[in-house]
């Protein structure tokens, strides 16, 4: 009967802690950056799961792990990153696409942070 | 009006036409989902062709002094709405109405980038055919600057002129009770002095440039007048000869 009952327990908290040892999962997901202008995405999911960059790439050296930090400090603008802060220390042109290229692969705009909040839909494709 | 008499008209052709009537007249029967997006696919050529070159006239010298116009950088805009912002206040535009506005394409097959913005505006045609439905002439064509105006006291809200706009650039202003559209900021703006639209000064990553074409030092003018970049218009096909260009990079 003990033994029962250990074996339950300790299923039991490999069920509700199992998911904590699976790597790479926990992240902070999609980030959608407001200032200084709104709609800038950066997803957690294509950063760490696609592109395998660990979370002391950019932690705290870059990015404080809190949310909404950088957004709050005056220099966190498009001149800064070309100077390579912020996302700039990657997207430079070398390691990444540079920061003053493709606005709006990391721009969705005031649409996207719309959608984000479920304000809106989907955009529909255009056709080919 | 006899039949015979009929048979004495000029005809007018159907370049004037507006764009719906047109391509019903032609029974292009496809759906074009997003207006303006059906527009820029056909669009993609050189705008000193396309817009002005069909008649030599235009590209000579441009009819009026100043000769306003705005080139749009697509690829620079960040769907920020800033514009829009300074636009509805700058020209008390209600919340349900706008004079500017921003598009959205999405291409997920694209390489690099499958996400493209798209400011839209009135395009101040040198042929506009909402001047040309309005039965009121409550919209017209200014002879100093080539805006297309609205004089709200003339207009009796038949719409005729939403339905004739092939960049679907006007909306009904119910504190008016009349039509309203952008005027390039010329009653807020440019006849107090001002240099600049609201757009276009709000604008964090220069994509509007407001200019005057009939310059040749102006920078409108020198990008629409060479080769090397392309230009290009919205929906030459409507054949209203715009003033408002688009470019990327």
């Amino acid at each position: 009967m003990r033994l029962f009952f250990i074996c339950l327990i300790c299923g039991l908290v490999l069920l509700i802690a199992g998911p904590g040892f699976a790597e790479d999962v926990d992240h902070g997901g999609d980030i959608h950056f407001k200032q200084p202008v709104v709609g800038v995405l950066f997803s957690h999911t294509l950063h760490v799961e696609e592109l395998g960059l660990e979370c002391d790439s950019c932690h705290e050296g870059l990015f404080a792990y809190e949310a909404g930090t950088a957004e709050a400090k005056d220099d966190f603008t498009m001149k800064s990153l070309a100077e390579g802060n912020y996302c700039g220390a990657c997207h430079d042109g070398s390691t990444a696409f540079s920061s003053e290229t493709r606005c709006a692969v990391c721009h969705e705009g005031v649409k996207g942070y719309k959608r984000a909040l479920g304000l809106i839909n989907a955009p529909e494709h255009d056709r080919k | 009006m006899t039949a015979l008499k009929f048979d004495n008209l000029k005809n007018e052709g159907i370049e004037n036409l507006p764009d719906r009537q047109r391509r019903n007249f032609l029974k292009l029967g496809f759906a074009i989902t997003g207006v303006f997006a059906g527009g820029t696919i056909l669009a993609v050529t050189s705008s000193v062709r396309r817009s002005f070159a069909s008649s030599g006239d235009f590209l000579a010298q441009y009819p009026y002094k100043p000769h306003y116009g705005m080139l749009i950088r697509q690829d620079r805009c960040i769907d920020c709405e800033r514009c829009k912002q300074a636009c509805a206040k700058t020209n008390h535009v209600p919340a349900y109405g706008y004079r500017t506005d921003i598009l959205e394409r999405v291409r997920p097959d694209a390489e690099g980038q499958q996400r493209e913005f798209i400011p839209v505006l009135c395009n101040h045609c040198n042929l506009p055919q909402c001047v040309r439905v309005c039965p009121t002439r409550a919209t017209y064509k200014d002879r100093r600057n080539g805006i297309v105006m609205m004089n709200p006291k003339k207009c009796i809200g038949c719409l005729t002129c939403q339905m004739a706009c092939p960049y679907n650039a006007r909306y009904f202003n119910e504190e008016k009770m009349a039509v309203d559209k952008c005027d390039f900021c010329w009653e807020a703006r440019l006849d107090r002095g001002g240099k600049l639209t609201a757009c276009a000064a709000a604008c964090p990553a220069q994509a509007r440039i407001f200019g005057d074409l009939s310059r040749d030092d102006d920078p409108v003018h020198r990008v629409v007048h060479q080769i090397g970049r392309t230009v290009w218009v919205l929906r030459p096909e409507a054949g209203t000869k715009p003033n408002v260009f688009y470019t990327r990079g």
